[in-house]
């Protein structure tokens, strides 16, 4: 073996080239821009040589090797387009066509017919006369036309398959596969999900999950990595299916959960028609999860976005323009003493909006009544929480980590990203341990699967906590594995170095979450582990560090610092000192009752309106049946530019890809309006970089706001957060029998307030919300069909909710998610299930 | 070491004492081509009629000895007589025999088939030699040297017959020499496409890496093939004693047997003769103290066709669907796991321990230069005498079907050498020598060993169309050529055996082979159009006349032929009117009968009825009508 020479000769049609050595023909040819017709090599993909058009001939060799597979040697001499090559890739390509519906292909009219839709009354849908989503993306047509195929000698015979819709996101027609094997490769190789699979034999074969299951059934994690790889229109997003090829693109950090993937919004007339993965190798690394890749068109070009300012006039909701709403916003503010006002915004927004929105509240208000409502999602747990923010580790660690901790996570569809990250560690070897009271995506793959009961998780990392401390003889936990197998884990997550921990959402709702992160983050002290909390909210770093809560000041200080007061009033050039009276978007009516509240993309709460007068900032009206005074409509994350801060501390920048709809405004745009009104200095912006310049004089790692540094940071709290007591609540003995144990959460993959289950299609199957999940055994027992209302009774509510079969979910347990602001206070807890005969 | 030479010794004592002793033994052919002709309730009929008479004898069930239209065979050896082989042996027939052998002293020789001693014996007035028989003297038995004469399941009787001294061999010259052995006896691979057995094991040997892989191949999946699993079934440990010959040469520590999952008894076989080689030493760490490590292990494939190609074996093995990659890198350089990979056929396997026992030179003996050594085939179709055969490579195709085979039944049309990938050659390649090359350039290929003779009956449109229509259904659907390709080609064929093809369908037909053919990615695709390229070179007159004169000379292709009832048989016996589905044939008892051919869908009922019914004349007659061109 010669190793020395790095690169080798080749002759390509008649032209000699130096290439690397290990490169495909293929490779080599694209790299000079020889044409080589290709369907189902990818470049992110291994070599299949499926598709045959590829074939070259190449002297000394017999029959014609596909470029794709064969790799370059030392003076190949090779030919790309000899007339014998030519005919047989005509020959291949007829047969392609043959069973693909191919009308938009090799159509005498189809040049008039793209302008007049002439032919479509003729051919219609069978034929694929322009009826493809992919028309003008396929890369079929393309090849089709650089091969210059005008007939198909061979008789045409279309399958004749279903159109599979039942499955949300995209659509299958296996009517238009060329079966390149793309898909296949993608979800095995790439995702390492393994969801589809070849299937069948000789003309029958087709790809899917394997036992005709669906894809929801088979474990799919709606990536749409497959569909991004098809080169035709067999794998279709349905909620851009008629959208065509996009005209631009702009890569921005998705604002659907904490890990901060880079996204590129695909953008046609000034509208968001898709999400792709970035190929940006930081966070993401070129994956995205199901609602990066797919949730943002619908919820962003929703019909019912808020396009204009509108109040509240005689019961009637009336359009009034920006000048008339900000004055009449000015008005209302300018009344309220600083206990009478209240400001939530949620953190969603960009660290600008939260900036000025803690300084409106600061400076222009005198109040330190700010919040961002956050903190009930995270509830008792929040200052648990906050400790192991402060450990955190960039995801890259999971790389390298030799064994890597996950405690309720699940990552199916919010952070599948992470998911991968983790494939991928198994598959060089790592230890990855799982602890999760339900049946979900990573214990089928993880090496060990811990269950315990809902609750039961900090028993096990008591465990483990105790036994690396060198307590050997600690006695482990009943759960589904055995003591020694605990033991013989313990032993392993000891013996690693470098391991990492990554904290879930569905370990922070318990009533002992405190105590179960307290353990957690002794447990890593032990084990020098580094923790990897995963914010659900995107910009809940920036939010800390902006201090949009009554209790931290911008930089993550104490509220009560004054030095950092005197910084502050030097800057903002006010007086300004803070109330301490315990409000917080837990708990409004702690201080005086308020005369204004102003919500910004936060849903309002469905009770009694909590002030006189309410001020509703958001993308949606409010779902809730009251109606604000003033509504004020704002720009999504895609139309407007600024950072966000993910959970690893990067600060990322989110740039504006399309104009907002209407006259919708960015939030801090509406802010520094009305302040100005107010006749309140320093919210002179006119750009959003003036913001950040401001903000990069008080918070250390804001710099340059075009190219920020994206670099890792775990974050530093000074001072602790109020927690609402959350009183008294226990199961006590009361006679009655309580077989269930409802394990309640709040609602996670919710944006500005709204969840998207509520605004993308998609996301309502997948994200069951408002259900009650039930074990079917137990639903069957309970004579319960799918869907039927059914009356959960506790010691302390009776709720109703519509059942739904979950075989991931043990016998006697059932699981709920819940808007936050109806939370209960015991979790888990003992509860009655009946049908409802409401 | 010391313990398999005891064990050896005892072997050969109790095999001398078996064959020498006093009591008589009968063997029976049980593999699965006896037992499908009811070896099993033959066997049950002699142990019934040994226990009627109070008889004492060794019932050996062995493996298969050839002749399989024979089937059942039962052999009987009693002292004073060499064994004695009886074919078509039904329980009433093999009662009689043994009441008559064994208590009356009367080998019956009008029942038998032949005897195993030496020529003139006058007690066996009246029996041919079994190896002068007709079929059996132009074979040679190198391979199946020891199937249908040994207990398959009883290493002792291996071990009695030579067994694994072909091993203790391979360990003194050393690996090297073992390559050089097997190169010198210019072995080729049996599973069909021929490539040096020798250079195969070098290139493995020479590539980088510890760990390396030997996997047999018996994933034999040819309609009319059977020679493998015969082997199998009848010499276990002569292809196990092979694995490990090569698995030496080529430094492997583990092997793989990829069996067809349906093939339930060379399984059971295998299995069981993996264990007696783990209790012999035979297997595991330092074997016989040469320090070589083997371990094996039996796979059961699910049995698609395609899993035969060595690239979609592998991934089948993996646990990855069964589909062909492109090669290179070949396996033997990345296969298995990525690791260097020899994938040898079971006959290659099974003929290592006679060549390393008696030397190249004696194996080339046998077969001519290029082409040494013996190949086995089974001999199936229209031939009168069918079974599993081996005969030394060179021998002309008209040796192996006229003189082993006795001919077809009907007119010799033609034969189907190498199953659904090998070609249809027709009666002037009679003279063809059975070789690679010349296979190759006649258009079909040696293949595993499947030979179908066909003759007049057999129309070759329709003989290509069931050929193509099998590989399009095993296809893996990896490659448009294969995929799409063949299934055009079946079409095209079916519209011939329609009579709706007009000319161009031929030439399209045509290039459409050529392109499979050329394209394909794998040895599936890339042999599928065969039976289309040779039947179409040799057989286009009858194409021709599908099309130009909607004729079927074999009157096979449904929608050309005629069913009418000769008047000079018809003796009117109404079995067919019971038959017809669609009362079609109309006619009173004892009068002539008629088909309303509106009626008639050619189902062919009634002449199965009419041909095979006691009552019946086989008076219907199906032709084919030459149209109007």
């Amino acid at each position: 073996m010669r190793e020395k020479d790095a690169t080798v000769t080749v002759i390509i049609d008649n032209q000699s080239y130096r290439v690397p050595r290990g490169y495909t023909i293929l490779q080599a040819a694209e790299r000079f821009d020889i044409y080589i017709p290709t369907l189902c090599s990818h470049k992110d993909l291994s070599p299949f040589g499926g598709c045959r058009l590829c074939i070259v001939e190449v002297e000394g060799m017999r029959n014609f090797p596909t470029a794709c597979t064969t790799p370059v040697e030392e003076g190949m001499i090779i030919r790309t387009h000899t007339a014998q090559v030519q005919s047989v890739r005509k020959e291949i390509l007829q047969l392609f066509l043959s069973e693909h519906t191919s009308s938009c292909l090799i159509c005498d009219e189809r040049e008039e017919c793209k302008r007049y839709l002439g032919t479509i009354r003729k051919a219609g849908v069978t034929t694929g006369c322009r009826y493809c989503p992919k028309d003008g993306q396929c890369e079929l047509q393309e090849v089709v036309e650089k091969l210059g195929i005008q007939e198909i000698e061979y008789p045409i015979y279309y399958r004749n398959l279903r159109v599979e819709k039942e499955d949300p996101f995209y659509d299958r027609d296996y009517n238009l596969c060329i079966l390149c094997g793309r898909c296949v490769r993608m979800c095995q190789e790439v995702r390492l999900a393994n969801v589809l699979a070849f299937k069948q034999r000789g003309r029958n074969t087709i790809v899917g999950p394997a036992y005709a299951r669906t894809h929801l059934e088979s474990g799919c994690e709606f990536c749409g990595a497959c569909v991004s790889v098809c080169p035709t229109g067999t794998l279709y997003e349905k909620a851009r299916k008629w959208e065509g090829v996009a005209q631009l693109e702009q890569v921005t950090t998705c604002s659907f959960c904490g890990v901060g993937c880079q996204i590129s919004l695909q953008i046609k007339a000034d509208r968001v028609i898709g999400g792709l993965p970035a190929e940006d190798p930081l966070v993401n690394n070129g994956q995205l999860c199901v609602k990066g890749r797919f949730c943002i068109p619908e919820l962003v070009n929703g019909p019912w976005r808020l396009r204009h300012p509108f109040k509240k006039f005689n019961g009637l909701e009336v359009d009034i323009s920006w000048e008339d709403a900000i004055t009449l916003a000015a008005e209302q503010l300018s009344r309220c003493a600083p206990d009478e006002f209240g400001l939530l915004i949620s953190s969603n927004c960009t660290t600008e909006d939260l900036y000025i929105a803690q300084k409106f509240a600061r400076v222009a208000m005198g109040s330190n009544q700010v919040d961002s409502p956050a903190r009930l999602f995270y509830g008792p747990a929040l200052n648990a929480y906050l400790a192991l923010l402060e450990k955190s580790v960039p995801l890259a660690e999971v790389r390298e980590a030799p064994a890597i901790l996950c405690v309720g996570l699940d990552t199916r569809y919010g952070r599948s990203v992470v998911g991968v990250e983790l494939r991928r560690a198994m598959h060089r070897g790592a230890r990855v341990i799982t602890i999760h009271p339900r049946e979900h995506n990573l214990a089928l793959t993880a090496h060990a699967w811990i269950q315990p009961p809902p609750g039961g998780e900090g028993e096990i990392l008591q465990f483990f906590a105790r036994f690396t401390a060198g307590e050997e003889s600690a006695s482990p936990p009943e759960t589904n594995l055995s003591s020694e197998t605990l033991r013989q884990l313990a032993r392993e997550l000891k013996q690693a170095s470098g391991v990492v921990i990554l904290v879930g959402s569905e370990v922070l709702h318990y009533s002992a979450s405190p105590q179960i992160l307290a353990v957690l983050h002794r447990l890593a002290e032990n084990l020098g582990a580094g923790v990897l909390p995963l914010p659900a909210q995107n910009n809940f770093v920036g939010s800390l560090l902006m201090g949009t809560y009554p209790e931290l000041l911008p930089g993550g200080f104490s509220s009560a610092n004054e030095k950092r007061l005197k910084e502050l009033e030097k800057v903002w050039q006010t007086e300004f000192r803070p109330l301490t009276n315990g409000w917080n978007s837990g708990n409004l009516s702690a201080g005086k009752p308020l005369k204004v509240l102003y919500l910004i993309g936060e849903a309002l709460p469905s009770g009694e309106p909590p002030a006189e007068f309410l001020i509703f900032q958001n993308i949606y009206p409010p779902d809730s049946p009251i109606r604000p005074d003033l509504t004020l409509p704002a720009a999504a994350f895609t139309e407007a530019d600024g950072t966000f801060v993910n959970g690893e501390g990067r600060v990322q920048r989110v740039h504006r890809a399309v104009n907002p709809p209407g006259e919708a405004l960015p939030d801090w745009e509406i802010l520094c309006r009305i302040a100005r009104k107010m006749g309140v200095r320093g919210f002179d912006f006119s750009d959003v970089r003036e913001i950040h310049r401001e903000i990069a004089a008080l918070v250390d790692g804001f710099q340059d706001f075009d190219q920020p540094p994206r670099q890792a940071r775990s974050l530093t709290i000074e001072g602790k957060f109020q927690i609402a007591a959350s009183g008294s609540f226990e199961a006590k003995p009361d006679g009655k029998k309580y077989p269930y144990l409802l394990n309640a959460a709040p609602l996670e993959h919710v944006y500005r307030g709204f969840p998207l289950s509520s605004r993308v299609e998609g996301a309502r199957v997948i994200f069951a919300d408002e259900v009650l999940h039930m074990n079917p055994r137990d639903a069957r027992r309970a004579r319960l069909q799918e869907g039927d209302p059914v009356e959960v009774t506790s010691q302390y509510f009776r709720k109703v909710w519509p059942v739904k079969f979950s075989p991931e979910l043990n016998r006697g347990i059932v699981q709920v998610t819940v808007l936050q602001n109806e939370l209960i206070g015991l979790n888990p807890i003992p509860v009655i299930i009946r049908k409802s005969h409401v | 070491m010391n313990s398999l030479e005891e064990k050896i010794n005892r072997a050969r004592q109790e095999w001398q004492a078996l064959n020498n002793g006093k009591t008589p033994i009968i063997y029976i052919g049980a593999a699965t081509c006896g037992r499908a002709a009811g070896a099993l309730e033959v066997l049950a009929a002699v142990r019934e009629t040994l226990k009627q008479h109070r008889l004492r004898a060794h019932i050996v069930p062995v493996g298969c000895i050839g002749p399989c239209y024979l089937e059942p065979l039962m052999d009987v050896k009693r002292p004073g007589y060499p064994r004695i082989c009886y074919g078509s042996v039904t329980p009433a027939k093999a009662r009689r025999i043994l009441e008559s052998f064994l208590l009356e002293d009367d080998p019956l020789p009008e029942l038998a088939v032949g005897h195993f001693g030496r020529d003139g014996d006058p007690a066996l007035e009246g029996i041919p030699r079994f190896f002068d028989l007709p079929m059996l003297k132009p074979q040679v038995r190198v391979v199946l040297q020891n199937c249908g004469f040994i207990d398959p399941e009883n290493i002792d009787h291996y071990l009695a017959n030579d067994g694994y001294q072909g091993l203790l061999k391979a360990f003194s010259l050393g690996p090297e020499a073992v390559i050089e052995e097997v190169g010198e006896a210019g072995l080729r691979g049996r599973g069909g496409a021929g490539f040096p057995t020798a250079r195969k094991w070098r290139i493995c040997r020479q590539a980088p890496g510890e760990v390396k892989y030997l996997i047999c191949n018996v994933s034999e999946g040819d309609p009319g093939a059977f020679m493998n699993r015969s082997l199998i079934e009848g010499d276990p440990h002569c292809v196990l004693e092979g694995m490990l010959i090569a698995a030496y040469a080529i430094g492997a520590s583990h092997g793989y047997i990829y069996i067809n999952s349906d093939y339930h008894l060379a399984i059971a076989r295998l299995k069981k003769a993996k264990e007696q080689m783990e209790a012999y030493g035979l297997l595991g760490e330092n074997i016989l103290g040469s320090g070589f490590d083997f371990d094996l292990t039996i796979k059961e494939g699910a049995g698609a066709f395609v899993c035969g190609e060595e690239t979609a074996l592998i991934g089948s093995i993996e646990g990855r669907r069964g589909m062909p990659r492109s090669r290179p890198p070949f396996p033997a350089v990345s296969g298995l796991f990525g690791k260097p990979t020899v994938i040898n056929n079971v006959e290659t396997l099974g003929t290592l321990p006679n060549i390393l026992r008696n030397g190249a030179s004696w194996y080339r003996q046998f077969g001519v230069k290029g082409n040494y050594g013996t190949k086995t085939f089974s001999l199936v179709g229209s031939i009168r005498r069918g079974g599993l055969i081996e005969v030394p490579l060179g021998i002309k195709l008209r040796q192996i079907i006229f003189d082993i085979g006795g001919g077809s039944w009907k007119k010799f049309k033609g034969v189907q050498t190498g199953g659904p990938s090998g070609g249809c050659l027709s009666e002037e390649f009679l003279d063809l020598p059975v070789e690679y090359e010349a296979m190759a350039a006649a258009g079909s290929i040696m293949g595993s060993g499947g030979m179908i003779v066909l003759d007049e009956d057999t129309c070759p449109v329709d003989l290509a169309l069931y050929f193509l229509h099998f590989t399009q259904k095993e296809s893996c659907g990896k490659c448009v050529p294969c995929r799409v390709g063949t299934w055009h080609m079946v079409t095209i064929l079916e519209k011939i055996t329609r009579g709706q093809a007009v000319a161009e369908d031929l030439s399209q037909l045509q290039i459409l082979a050529e392109t499979v053919k050329r394209a394909s990615l794998c040895g599936l695709g890339q042999t599928a159009p065969n039976p289309v390229l040779t039947t179409l070179r040799y057989f286009r007159s009858e194409y021709l006349a599908h099309i130009k004169e909607k004729f079927c000379a074999a009157a096979v292709c449904r929608e050309l032929v005629e069913y009418s009832i000769d008047p000079e048989k018809c003796n009117g016996c109404q079995q067919c009117l019971e038959v017809c589905p669609t009362a079609a044939i109309k006619g009173a008892r004892a009068e002539v009968h008629q088909i309303d051919q509106f009626r008639c869908i050619k189902c062919k009922a009634c002449y199965e009825v009419c041909r095979y019914h006691p009552l019946a004349a086989n008076a219907i007659v199906i032709s084919s009508g030459r149209g109007v061109a």
